[in-house]
């Protein structure tokens, strides 16, 4: 509020002190929360309020375009017993476990090779980064090409070498496609893992290895006594962002496969989106995101009761 | 002290298999974009032996990718504009006032970020049908900010912690308000973390597949994301234009984090030391 040059002689009936309302606390309480309303209103309704939303859905046959009736146990019955949701389950697991085992030794082993003294630290470390960096549906759609059986890099380049003689179906083979799904997600997450690892080695005092080099222990020895315990906590906390994220992962299995050869590579994520987007049945849609929670929550559990078990030994 | 030379050149050798394992695709995306259809599906070779900007004029002419790089330009600029200012007064409320509550929001931003996006879609969408916003951008910008404004506010609470509140207190005594305090002080001095929370909100937004998939489905309401993965499915023999709007679509991105990665950093440290 700009003061007008005249105004400011005027005098202003001085506010009895004792009688000020309202008071000191009740105004920073307003101040507080006026300040946070917005954000509140976010977290509220495009937060809170869509998940319930998702779980009263999954009690009805709510379709795109016509208003839902309560419908009980009707839909999570009927999801059940459909073959794909068993396939979700399994697919789901398998591509959670195996992606975050491959993140976590690549990971582990580039953090070691930067942490070691090279030339042009900072440019690999920068470098090594990129895939990360580059949005995930550029990554996936350019390994989606690397993987073509007709003219992609990966069978032209084995050809060549005299490794193999026909080309691989990689993504239409029932045997290769959740390999090469999971492994162009491997490549585009593993640099988050290795700068997160990376940062914790960097935290370990030197004077451990010193000590250790003088009481003779090898390099392995060092690994296994002064920096996996010293990246316990950081391994945890990698573990926990990122399980529910992998669990999670849409784009890998839209972009490259869509869900086939014959459900081979059919995720959760992506049967919610079929039933939701393409059948257009939102209340089974729901069903299916709602039957997955629980897992989700017990894989988190899981590795956290993994972590403690490990951090105290 | 000198490493032992067999350490030295593992060191280097699996340095090297890295290297090579992250350039190829990054290469091949590059080399594809500037290649002939002749060298791409007749001739086979690992160079663009005839490199040609063909591709880029292509996807841009013939396929229109201005129109969708205007619509992911706009969506997240302002979804980003939105979740600075928001953002800002949320994590000062938290940091610098003192209310009964305050501790359900960060529990609040906690929770969003361990819900899968799966479980998100389906409601979201059935929300964005009844507000009439159906296939429009705006229905983007209204749902991008239910992720980049917890990730901003939580990121912004750390900074915000870091810097001591002294400042703002001599401030005040010498009849600055409140608000005037954020405004001249404590903003000015965590503009790296304003910074790198704006780069980050841009960047999600940018790269957001799943809703934009989900809510949009004609050629003038499709961001860069979605129409790149609809021309997988539209022509055989796409791949030239398909890796040139990949360029296009992830040279800028890159770019901009890489020039902004000093904030970066110091953004994710600063948030990082108190949650």
């Amino acid at each position: 509020m700009a003061i007008r040059p005249g105004s400011i002689g005027v005098a202003l009936p001085a506010p009895a002190r004792p009688a000020r309302w309202p008071s000191a606390r009740v105004r920073e309480s307003l101040g507080g929360v006026g300040l946070l309303t917005p954000t509140l209103l976010i977290l509220l309704g495009l937060v809170l309020y869509p998940f319930f939303y998702a779980i009263w859905l999954a009690f009805t046959d709510k379709a795109v375009g016509s208003a839902g009736q309560f419908v009980g146990l009707k839909n999570f019955a009927y999801v059940i017993a459909w073959p794909q949701f068993s396939a979700a389950i399994w697919n789901t697991v398998v591509f959670t476990t195996c992606a975050i085992a491959i993140k976590l030794v690549l990971g582990m082993a580039v953090a070691i090779v930067l942490n070691q003294r090279i030339r042009g630290r900072n440019f690999f470390r920068a470098f090594l980064l990129l895939p990360w960096v580059m949005p995930a549906f550029v990554v996936y759609l350019v390994w989606r090409w690397l993987y073509d059986p007709l003219s992609g890099l990966i069978n032209y380049a084995l050809i060549d070498l005299g490794i193999i003689a026909t080309p691989i179906a990689f993504l239409s083979d029932r045997g290769s496609a959740m390999g090469s799904v999971i492994a162009a997600h491997a490549w585009r997450n593993f640099p988050f893992y290795a700068i997160s690892f990376l940062a914790g080695m960097q935290t370990i005092s030197q004077e451990l290895y010193d000590s250790a080099e003088v009481d003779g222990a090898s390099r392995v020895q060092q690994f296994r006594y002064i920096t996996l315990p010293g990246l316990y906590q950081i391994i945890g906390v990698v573990l926990l962002l990122t399980t529910i994220q992998t669990a999670n992962a849409f784009e890998p299995v839209y972009l490259l496969t869509g869900g086939g050869p014959s459900d081979a590579t059919m995720v959760y994520t992506m049967l919610v989106y079929v039933m939701g987007m393409v059948n257009l049945r939102l209340g089974e849609a729901a069903a299916v995101s709602t039957l997955f929670l629980p897992l989700l929550v017990g894989l988190v559990l899981v590795v956290t009761i993994l972590l403690q078990r490990k951090a105290r030994d | 002290m000198r490493e032992p030379l067999s350490i030295r050149v593992t060191t280097y050798v699996l340095l090297g298999i890295f290297v090579f394992l992250v350039a190829v695709p990054l290469f091949w995306m590059v080399a594809t974009a500037l290649k002939t259809n002749k060298d791409l599906y007749e001739d086979f070779s690992y160079w663009p032996r005839r490199p040609t900007l063909e591709h880029f004029v292509r996807v841009i002419e013939r396929e229109d990718l201005l129109t969708n790089i205007r619509n992911s330009l706009a969506v997240a600029s302002t979804t980003t504009a939105v979740t600075v200012v928001v953002s800002a007064l949320a994590a000062f409320s938290i940091v610098r006032y003192r209310y009964r509550g305050r501790e359900w929001v960060g529990r609040l931003i906690l929770f969003k970020y361990l819900l899968p996006t799966a479980m998100l879609f389906v409601p979201l969408y059935a929300i964005v049908v009844a507000l009439g916003l159906g296939n429009t951008l705006k229905s983007l910008m209204l749902t991008y900010l239910s992720f980049t404004v917890p990730f901003c506010t939580w990121m912004l609470m750390g900074y915000f912690r870091s810097i001591p509140p002294e400042l703002e207190e001599h401030a005040m005594v010498d009849g600055c308000t409140k608000i005037g305090a954020l405004v001249r002080i404590l903003i000015p001095l965590s503009a790296p973390g304003i910074v790198a929370s704006a780069i980050f909100s841009f960047t999600l937004s940018w790269n957001e597949f799943l809703l934009a998939l989900v809510f949009t489905s004609d050629h003038s309401t499709m961001t860069v994301p979605i129409k790149l993965s609809m021309m997988v499915v539209g022509d055989q023999y796409i791949w030239g234009q398909l890796m040139a709007g990949a360029v296009l679509a992830s040279v800028p991105i890159t770019i901009l984090y890489f020039l902004a990665q000093r904030f970066v950093v110091q953004g994710l440290a600063a948030g990082a030391v108190k949650g």
